[in-house]
């Protein structure tokens, strides 16, 4: 795998990272601690991969790459079948599916290097070493995408909406009262024009 | 310089963060050192005297390891990449404080994180070999 995917890939892993744990604080207790503890694993993995000349584990991490694809749309089909919207109404669409972009990816990349490396016969090809301005400017490229795409999917989430928007601390931001739920509704949000 | 990533990213990155630190100065007349609200740079970036100072220096350091050799443009790009990424998160506590001494606006935060990520990643990621040589 070359350098320049390889780097791709940490980013993708670390996108996906900071999105499910963003989600943590909107989930009831199940779903909180999978992503989490998911959130946790992608940002170690995504560091590791950056730091390590090989990419770490890769069976586990293309399987955990589908895994969370394949159970939000066993959830999603469970909660449409039992008409049951509150069952996947903890993950939004956009950061879910944002998420689910970076994970196709590492799994495709993944399932390309695994490929490669059983017909090569080798545990691990030795990897390739573009020039280093290439190895710049698609570095820049994939953290440029990465950054673009991982943004809006945060500020959509609870997360996000609970960030002061464009650093403001004024009195019009007040989160609702916790009616025990575990979920955060009723929050009223400052309008743009407020601050 | 042309074969080590590293050496030419600190290079790239020290000029382009000299230039940012001389360009401070002309939109930060009437702005004093450690003042919480000054000049926009680009129109976008918000930097006071102290902020075109630590551009300067971070400037200057970049460049000197980029030009000296790899392990140097390795150690500092992981160093101020680091920097980046702690002033980066303590950024967007310090916005609308008095504490904001580097007079940092939302899109600074952005501009430290991206710098952030790409200093680590190349820091961290690139010139592996070099590091087993030199160790």
């Amino acid at each position: 795998m070359s350098q320049i995917v390889r780097t791709w890939l940490g980013f993708t892993a670390i996108g996906a990272g900071l999105i499910h744990l963003a989600l943590v604080i909107s989930s009831p207790l199940p779903i909180a601690a999978v992503v989490l503890l998911l959130g946790l694993a992608e940002i170690a993995w995504g560091v590791v991969t950056f730091a390590r000349d090989w990419v770490p584990a890769p069976r586990v991490a293309s399987a955990v790459a589908i895994a969370p694809l394949l159970v939000w749309s066993l959830l999603l089909v469970v909660a449409t079948t039992l008409d049951a919207a509150s069952l996947a109404e903890s993950l939004p669409l956009l950061p879910m599916a944002i998420a689910s972009i970076f994970e196709l990816f590492a799994a495709a990349v993944l399932a390309t290097h695994l490929r490669r490396a059983r017909n090569a016969g080798a545990a691990d090809p030795a990897p390739t070493l573009p020039s280093p301005g290439r190895y710049l400017v698609g570095l820049m490229a994939g953290a440029l995408l990465v950054g673009a795409l991982t943004t809006p999917a945060l500020a959509a989430t609870d997360a996000g909406r609970y960030a002061q928007p464009h650093g403001s601390h004024d009195d019009g931001f007040v989160p609702a009262e916790d009616d025990g739920s575990g979920t955060l509704t009723g929050i009223r949000h400052p309008e743009h024009g407020d601050h | 310089m042309t074969k080590s990533p590293n050496r030419m990213l600190a290079t790239v990155f020290g000029v382009v963060y000299l230039l940012v630190g001389l360009l401070g100065f002309t939109v930060t007349g009437g702005v004093s050192f450690f003042d919480t609200s000054g000049g926009l740079l680009l129109g976008l970036f918000e930097v006071n005297v102290f902020h075109n100072v630590a551009h300067l220096l971070i400037g200057a350091a970049l460049l000197i390891a980029g030009l000296s050799n790899v392990a140097a443009a390795r150690a500092v790009n992981i160093g101020i990449g680091a920097a980046y990424l702690l002033l980066g998160i303590a950024g967007l506590f310090l916005i609308g404080t008095e504490l904001n001494i580097l007079a940092i606006n939302a899109a600074d935060n952005v501009l430290h994180f991206a710098s952030a990520a790409v200093l680590l990643a190349v820091g961290l990621g690139a010139d592996k070999k070099v590091r087993a040589v030199t160790a």
